[in-house]
C-alpha cells in the first residue's frame, strides 16, 4: 500500500508528485513556496498532497526532495562568515583566480564577491612538492596561532586547502585534527574531502563554497527533519544532488556544494526514465522556465557527467550532469538595440511585474507577450484559467518594437520567437555539435512551463525529427525524484601512463575508492544486492590538459583492460576532436567510481490504445498566427487531460493544460503514446 | 561601401545566422584549447579563432585575446595578393607568422587559414592563431633574430600535408613536439569550422548566409557610428610615457583623437622605431585602437570589420607605433598596452565619468628555458596580471589582465609538474593600488625558485612611469623586479642558478576621484584586509589605524 513522494521546492511553487506503488497512479499537487523558511511549504505540500489520496506520512516508502537552498544562498550571498587556511604565500589565490577579467570588453564588469574576506584568509608554513612529497612540514604551532585569531573573529565555518592536497592528504588531515581541538564548533571543509582533484584554484573555490554554505544547509536540514518528524514521517528522506542522484540528509549537510546545481538535474532524470519507457534512447532535454532554458543530451539513455562548472562566477568541481543553461525563457525581454537588430534576453521580466500581458505595469514585450499576440498562448486566460491576460497590452508593446524595426506587428511577434529560438538552438549546439553529436539523431524532450510552446520551432531549426512532450511537463523535476537512485561519486587524481606499469596503482586506487563507496553505502543503509559500482577513468594524451572519460571494464586490471581503455579513449577523442594522435602516450589522470544504491522506482503502466480520433478532446478552435502561412490560420485547441492513447492531432493545433501549452506546427502531427506522452513528428 | 548600398535582409534572419556564426567560432576555440598540448594554449588559452568573409573581412571572432585580431587582419589580404585565387582549392591550409608578410603581429603567433568552399564557391575563411611558446632566448635587434619568418604558405594542399615544409618549420623550433601537437589542434579547429559553415550554407542557402554576414558588419558599423555620434565633436589629446626594463630610455607616446560627426580619427605619434623587440606593426596598432574604442563606446559591438569603418588610425611610418622592416616586434604587446592607455586617457576627456583610470598597462611576461636530462629543450612562458584601473563608481579589479591580453595563469600544480620551477608566493601587493574615492586594483607579486639551472627573462613596463589616476585619483605602484642578486639592469636573458629566487611585482591600477571622498568604511575595510598600510590610511585618507 506504499506511496512515494517527490517534493521539488522552487522560488514560486513547491511541486509535489505522488506515486502509488501498487496501481502506478501518479498525482500532482502544487502549493506556494515559503521562501523565508522553505521547510514549511514542503511540509504543507506533503501533507496536502497525501490528503488528496487519503494517506498520511506513515504510508510513505520514499521521500525525495529537490531544493535550491544552497543555490539561492550562494546567489544571494547568504552564507556564513567563513575563514580560510592555505599554504604560505597563497592567500590571494582565491581572489586572483585564473587572472582573467570577468568580461573581455566591458571594463565595468565585476568579479564575483569574495566569500572569504582577505583578513580571514590565513597562511601557514607548509608545502608539498608536485609528487606529493613534503617540502616543508606543516607548522602546527603557527596553525594554532592562526586559528586563535580566527576564533576571535567569530567565524562559523572554515575551509582548508593546501597545494597538492589532492595528492597527499597528510597536512590537510593533520590540520583538521588541530581545528577540531581549537575550534570544535566550527564547520570544516578540507579540499581533499570536497574535491580531491588537480588544479588548485578550482579545488580551493569549491572547498570555500562548501564551507560558506555548510552551516546554512545544516540549519535547513535540521528544521526540515523536525517538521517531517512532526507529521509522522518514519523513513529517512533523501536530497538531490547535481549528479542527478539522491543522498541522505547527513551527506548533503556535509557536502552542500554537491547540491548547487541539483535544480534542473531531476528533470533530466525524469526525461531519461520517460524516454526509456517510450522507446527513445537518444534525447536532448529542453527545460524552459521564466528566465532561462536548461538543455542536456542523453546518449543511449545516459547523460554524461561533467566535473566542473561555473556557478554565478564561482568555479565548482563536483560531479554534475552536463546541463547547459542559457538566458532565454518566457519572461525574456525583447528590444531593438542601437544597431537596429532585434535582441531577446538575457534580461527577464521575472514573475513580478512579469510580461506586459499580465497587466501589472510592464511595458517591454517579452517572449510570452509575443506568444499571446500570435495566439499560440491562450489570448484570454492562461494557467488553466487561473490567470487572465491582456492581449491588447501585449499588442501595443510589440507594435512599438515593430515600428522601430519597420515591420508589421505580427512579423515582429514572430521575430521575437525566431530570435529566442535561435538563442535556444545555440545552447543545444553547445551540448550536441560541440561534443561531437548530431542533433538530428536525437529526439527533443520538452518540459518546464514554456518548453512545449517552443519545441516544434526549435526542432525545426535543428532538423530534429521528433518532439516528446511528457504528461506533466511543469512538474517533471518532482517526478524525477521518484525515479532516481541513491548515488555518490568518488574520485582520485593519479597521473599514470596507460600501460602495464600502472597496473598496481590503478588497482590500489580503485580499491581505495571502493572502500570509500562501501562506507557510504553502509551509512545509507543500502543492502549488498542493491549496490552498483561503476568505474571510469579520465584520460588524455600525455601533454594535453583536458581529459575524456572512458568506462573501465569490471574485473581485475589486465592487458585486455588496457587495450579496451586505449580503444575507448581513441573513439572518444575522435568523436570530440576529429583525430587521434597515433603513437602518442596516453595518460590516466583521474580514477572515478560511481556508487549507486538501487531503489525501487516508480514504474508506469502502459494504457490500451483508443484509436486516432481526438475530437472528444477538442475544446475550441482558435486563429493562431503561423509564419509558414504568413497569416492567422484556424487551429484546433485540445485539452491535454482529455487526450487518450492512440489519439492523433493534425497540425496546426494547440494543446492546453494547466502547466503548459504545446504548439503543433502545420506540417506536424501529434500522437499520444500508451504512457500519455505527446509525440510530435513532421508529417511524412 | 556604406550600409545603404546593399540589398536588405530581414533583421530576424541576420540575428539567427549571427547566432550560428558565433557558435562556430566558439566551438573552434574550445576544440583548439582542449586538443592542444602546450601549457600556453591548453591552460593559458593564448589563442583565438575567427571566421573571415570571402573578401577577407573579419566576420566573427571568439572572445579570447583581442591582440590576435591584429594577427588576423593581414593574413587573408596577403594570401589574396600572393596567390592566384583560381588556384586556391578546398583543403588548402595556409600557415603564416611574419609581421611584414601579412602573418601575425609577432613570430610566435602562428596563423592557420583555410578557405571554405560550398558548391565550388568561396564563402568564407576559417582562421585561427595560437601563440606557440617557442623561438625563445633569441635576439631582438631586428626581426631576423626573432625566429623563423613564415609568409603565407600552403601547409596543406587540397588536404595533403606538405611534409617538407613542416619538417623545416619543426627544425627551427626548440620544442618541436609541442609545435606539431599544437598545429594538429589548430588544424582540427579549422576542420570543424569548415564543416559547420558548410552545414550552415546548406541549411539557409549560401546567398542568405553571405548576405547575413554583410548585414552583421553593417550592423556593427551602425552601432559604432551611433556611439561616436554621441561624443561632442572636437580633438582630444593625451600623452603618456612608455618604459620597459628591456630598453634604457622612456619614450613619449601621444594621440590626438578627433571626432567629427559619427567618425573618429586616432592619430598617434611616437619616437622612431628601436633596435629592440618593442615595435608595433600597423596591425598591432589597429587591434589596440579597435579594442579600446569598442570597450569604452559600446562593449556589445560585434568584433567584426564593420566596427572599423568609422575609425581611421594613423602613426608615422618607421615610428615605434608603426614600424618598418626589419624592426623587431616580439614584445609588441608592451607598447600596445600603452596605446590602450593613450586612447582611454583621451576618451576620458571626451566622455568624463565613462572611462576608468589606467590599468597596470603591461602584459608582464616571464620566459624560462632550459635543457632536460635527455637533451631536449623546454620553454615556459607566462604572463602575469596586475591591477585594473578604478572605475567612476567602483574600485578597480585586482590581479587581472587588462587591455589587449586576457590569458589565464597556469595552475601551480601544473607549472611545477611540467617545469623545474617552484612558485613560492602568488599574492596581491599592499599599497600597490592608486588611491582615490575609488581605488585602483592591486598589483601582483609572483616569486619563483629555479630548481635547476635555466635561462630567464622578464618583459615589464611601468617601472618608472606609473599608471595614472583620473579626476584627482592617485597613481598606482609601478613594477618591481628582483632577481635575487644586486643587479639594476633587468634587460636580456639571464642565467639562473639552482635555488635562485626571482620576484616579479606588477603594477596596480590608478585611482579615480579625490581620496578624501572615499568612505571611512571602505578605508577601514582596506586597512583591516591589509590592502593598504596604516601609513597609507593616514597620509592618503586621513584615517588613523
Amino acid at each position: 500500500m506504499a506511496w512515494r513522494i517527490g517534493v521539488d521546492s522552487g522560488g514560486t511553487f513547491t511541486d509535489v508528485c505522488l506515486f502509488d506503488e501498487d496501481s502506478g497512479k501518479v498525482e500532482i499537487w502544487k502549493v506556494s513556496s515559503t521562501p523565508d523558511d522553505p521547510s514549511r511549504g514542503i511540509t504543507t505540500g506533503v501533507v496536502e498532497g497525501l490528503d488528496q489520496v487519503g494517506k498520511t506520512a506513515k504510508d510513505l516508502s520514499l521521500l525525495g526532495h529537490g531544493t535550491t537552498v544552497a543555490t539561492n544562498a550562494l546567489i544571494e550571498l547568504r552564507g556564513v562568515k567563513t575563514g580560510l587556511i592555505v599554504s604560505d604565500g597563497f592567500r590571494d589565490l582565491l581572489e586572483i583566480g585564473r587572472q582573467k577579467r570577468p568580461n573581455l570588453y566591458d571594463m565595468m564588469a565585476e568579479k564575483p564577491e569574495q566569500l572569504v574576506s582577505r583578513d580571514l584568509r590565513r597562511e601557514v608554513p607548509e608545502r608539498m612538492k608536485y609528487d606529493g612529497s613534503v617540502d616543508v612540514p606543516l607548522d602546527v604551532d603557527a596553525l594554532r596561532a592562526e586559528l586563535q585569531l580566527l576564533a576571535g573573529e567569530d567565524i562559523k565555518s572554515l575551509a582548508v586547502c593546501f597545494l597538492y592536497g589532492f595528492l597527499n592528504t597528510e597536512h590537510e588531515e593533520l590540520a583538521k585534527r588541530v581545528i577540531a581541538e581549537e575550534l570544535p564548533d566550527v564547520f570544516v571543509s578540507t579540499s581533499h574531502d570536497v574535491a580531491p582533484e588537480f588544479r588548485e584554484f578550482e579545488r580551493l573555490s569549491t572547498t570555500v563554497v562548501n564551507a560558506y554554505l555548510g552551516p546554512v544547509m545544516q540549519r535547513y536540514i535540521r528544521r526540515l527533519k523536525e517538521n517531517l518528524d512532526e507529521i509522522g514521517l518514519e523513513i529517512a528522506p533523501q536530497l538531490t544532488q547535481s549528479n542527478g542522484g539522491v543522498i541522505g540528509f547527513d551527506t548533503a549537510a556535509n557536502l552542500p556544494v554537491r547540491t548547487v546545481l541539483s535544480g534542473p538535474s531531476t528533470g533530466v532524470v525524469a526525461a531519461q526514465a520517460i524516454g526509456k519507457m517510450s522507446g527513445f534512447d537518444n534525447i536532448i532535454t529542453f527545460d524552459v522556465g521564466g528566465t532561462s532554458s536548461d538543455v542536456a543530451l542523453l546518449q543511449n539513455g545516459v547523460c554524461q557527467l561533467t566535473g566542473e562548472a561555473d556557478v554565478h562566477g564561482y568555479p565548482i568541481k563536483a560531479p554534475m550532469l552536463d546541463i547547459h543553461t542559457v538566458g532565454a525563457g518566457g519572461g525574456s525581454i525583447a528590444n531593438v538595440d542601437t544597431g537596429g537588430l532585434l535582441k531577446v534576453g538575457p534580461r527577464s521580466a521575472g514573475a513580478h511585474p512579469g510580461p506586459v500581458c499580465y497587466g501589472l505595469g510592464s511595458t517591454e514585450p517579452t517572449v510570452t507577450d509575443a506568444n499571446i499576440v500570435l495566439q499560440t498562448l491562450n489570448p484570454v486566460e492562461i494557467l488553466g484559467g487561473r490567470m487572465k491576460v491582456r492581449r491588447d497590452l501585449a499588442v501595443e508593446s510589440v507594435q512599438r518594437l515593430a515600428d522601430s524595426l519597420g515591420l508589421g506587428v505580427m512579423e515582429a511577434a514572430q521575430g521575437i520567437i525566431s530570435v529566442v529560438t535561435a538563442n535556444m538552438a545555440k545552447a543545444i549546439r553547445v551540448i550536441s555539435v560541440q561534443r561531437g553529436h548530431d542533433p538530428r539523431d536525437y529526439a527533443l524532450m520538452a518540459f518546464g512551463g514554456a518548453g512545449p510552446l517552443h519545441a516544434a520551432r526549435l526542432a525545426r531549426e535543428l532538423d530534429m525529427g521528433k518532439v516528446i512532450v511528457p504528461l506533466t511537463p511543469g512538474t517533471l523535476c518532482a517526478l524525477g525524484l521518484l525515479l532516481t537512485d541513491l548515488r555518490a561519486d568518488f574520485a582520485i587524481s593519479r597521473l599514470l601512463p596507460l600501460d602495464d606499469s600502472a597496473r598496481d596503482a590503478i588497482e590500489s586506487g580503485f580499491a581505495d575508492l571502493v572502500g570509500q563507496a562501501e562506507a557510504w553505502l553502509d551509512n545509507e543503509g543500502i543492502a549488498e544486492d542493491r549496490r552498483v559500482l561503476t568505474r571510469t577513468a579520465d584520460m588524455r594524451y600525455m601533454g594535453q590538459n583536458y581529459e575524456l572519460s572512458v568506462a573501465v571494464p569490471a574485473g581485475p586490471i589486465t592487458a585486455e583492460t588496457f587495450r579496451q581503455l586505449e580503444e575507448g579513449f581513441e573513439a572518444a577523442h575522435r568523436q570530440r576532436f576529429g583525430f587521434i594522435a597515433e603513437g602518442e602516450q596516453i595518460q590516466l589522470v583521474t580514477l572515478r567510481l560511481e556508487a549507486a544504491g538501487v531503489v525501487n522506482k516508480a514504474e508506469f503502466k502502459p494504457q490500451p490504445e483508443e484509436g486516432p480520433d481526438a475530437s472528444a478532446a477538442q475544446i475550441a478552435t482558435r486563429d493562431v498566427w503561423m509564419a509558414e502561412a504568413g497569416d492567422f490560420v484556424p487551429a484546433g485547441v485540445y485539452a491535454r487531460e482529455k487526450l487518450r492513447p492512440g489519439n492523433v492531432i493534425e497540425g496546426p493545433a494547440i494543446v492546453e493544460q494547466m502547466d503548459t501549452t504545446t504548439v503543433i506546427l502545420p506540417d506536424m502531427t501529434g500522437t499520444v503514446d500508451p504512457y500519455l506522452n505527446l509525440i510530435l513528428e513532421v508529417k511524412a | 561601401m556604406s550600409a545603404q548600398d546593399k540589398k536588405p535582409i530581414d533583421p530576424i534572419t541576420v540575428e539567427v545566422i549571427g547566432s550560428a556564426l558565433q557558435s562556430i567560432v566558439e566551438e573552434m576555440g574550445e576544440a583548439l584549447v582542449r586538443a592542444s598540448y602546450s601549457t600556453n594554449i591548453k591552460e593559458r588559452r593564448d589563442c583565438s579563432t575567427a571566421l573571415f568573409d570571402h573578401r577577407g573581412n573579419t566576420l566573427c571572432q571568439a572572445e579570447h585575446i583581442p591582440m590576435h585580431l591584429g594577427s588576423f587582419l593581414g593574413v587573408i589580404p596577403a594570401i589574396r595578393e600572393r596567390f592566384d585565387m583560381e588556384d586556391i582549392k578546398a583543403g588548402d591550409v595556409f600557415m603564416a607568422n611574419d609581421a611584414y608578410a601579412g602573418g601575425a603581429t609577432h613570430l610566435p603567433d602562428i596563423v592557420l587559414a583555410e578557405p571554405i568552399f560550398v558548391g565550388g564557391q568561396l564563402v568564407a575563411w576559417a582562421v585561427n592563431t595560437a601563440h606557440h611558446s617557442d623561438f625563445a632566448d633569441r635576439g631582438h635587434q631586428h626581426i631576423y633574430q626573432e625566429g623563423l619568418r613564415i609568409p603565407p604558405v600552403r601547409l596543406y594542399r587540397e588536404g595533403v600535408l606538405n611534409n617538407d615544409l613542416q619538417e623545416m618549420f619543426l627544425l627551427n623550433c626548440q620544442v618541436p613536439r609541442e609545435r606539431i601537437s599544437d598545429l594538429r589542434a589548430q588544424m582540427s579547429a579549422n576542420r570543424l569550422c569548415v564543416q559547420r559553415m558548410t552545414d550552415l550554407c546548406e541549411k539557409y542557402g549560401t546567398e542568405k548566409v553571405l548576405a547575413a554576414g554583410d548585414a552583421l558588419q553593417d550592423y556593427a558599423e551602425r552601432k559604432m557610428r551611433a556611439a561616436i555620434a554621441a561624443i561632442p565633436d572636437g580633438t582630444y589629446r593625451f600623452e603618456d610615457q612608455f618604459d620597459s626594463n628591456q630598453w634604457p630610455d622612456a619614450m613619449t607616446l601621444k594621440v590626438d583623437i578627433t571626432v567629427t560627426g559619427d567618425e573618429m580619427l586616432l592619430a598617434f605619434d611616437g619616437p622612431p622605431q628601436v633596435r629592440g623587440g618593442l615595435n608595433l606593426i600597423y596591425t598591432s596598432l589597429l587591434a589596440a585602437a579597435y579594442f579600446t574604442v569598442k570597450s569604452v563606446l559600446d562593449p556589445s559591438v560585434l568584433p567584426n570589420a564593420g566596427l572599423a569603418r568609422p575609425l581611421s588610425v594613423t602613426a608615422p611610418k618607421g615610428s615605434i607605433l608603426n614600424c618598418a622592416h626589419p624592426a623587431a616586434v616580439e614584445g609588441r604587446i608592451a607598447a600596445s598596452q600603452r596605446v590602450t592607455d593613450l586612447v582611454y586617457g583621451a576618451l576620458a576627456k571626451a566622455l568624463p565619468g565613462k572611462v576608468m583610470a589606467a590599468g597596470n598597462g603591461c602584459c608582464t611576461g616571464a620566459t624560462f628555458n632550459g635543457t632536460d636530462e635527455d637533451g631536449g629543450i623546454w620553454v615556459y612562458l607566462e604572463t602575469i596580471g596586475g591591477g585594473g584601473g578604478a572605475r567612476p563608481s567602483a574600485d578597480g579589479l585586482s590581479g587581472i589582465h587588462v587591455g589587449l591580453t586576457n590569458t589565464s595563469n597556469l595552475p601551480v600544480e601544473a607549472l611545477e609538474l611540467e617545469y623545474p620551477l617552484t612558485l613560492l608566493r602568488y599574492e596581491l601587493v599592499q599599497d600597490s593600488a592608486g588611491q582615490g574615492e575609488y581605488r585602483g586594483g592591486m598589483g601582483v607579486r609572483r616569486v619563483y625558485r629555479a630548481e635547476k639551472a635555466c635561462r630567464f627573462t622578464v618583459e615589464s613596463s611601468r617601472v618608472a612611469s606609473r599608471p595614472w589616476g583620473l579626476e584627482g585619483g592617485g597613481k598606482a605602484g609601478g613594477a618591481i623586479l628582483d632577481f635575487g642578486d644586486d643587479r639594476t639592469d633587468f634587460s636580456g636573458m639571464v642565467d639562473l642558478k639552482p635555488g635562485q629566487i626571482v620576484s616579479i611585482t606588477t603594477p596596480g591600477g590608478g585611482g579615480y576621484g579625490d581620496p578624501s571622498g572615499r568612505t571611512k568604511d571602505a578605508v577601514a575595510r582596506d586597512l583591516a584586509e591589509g590592502r593598504i598600510s596604516p601609513e597609507a590610511a593616514r597620509t592618503a585618507y586621513g584615517v588613523e589605524a
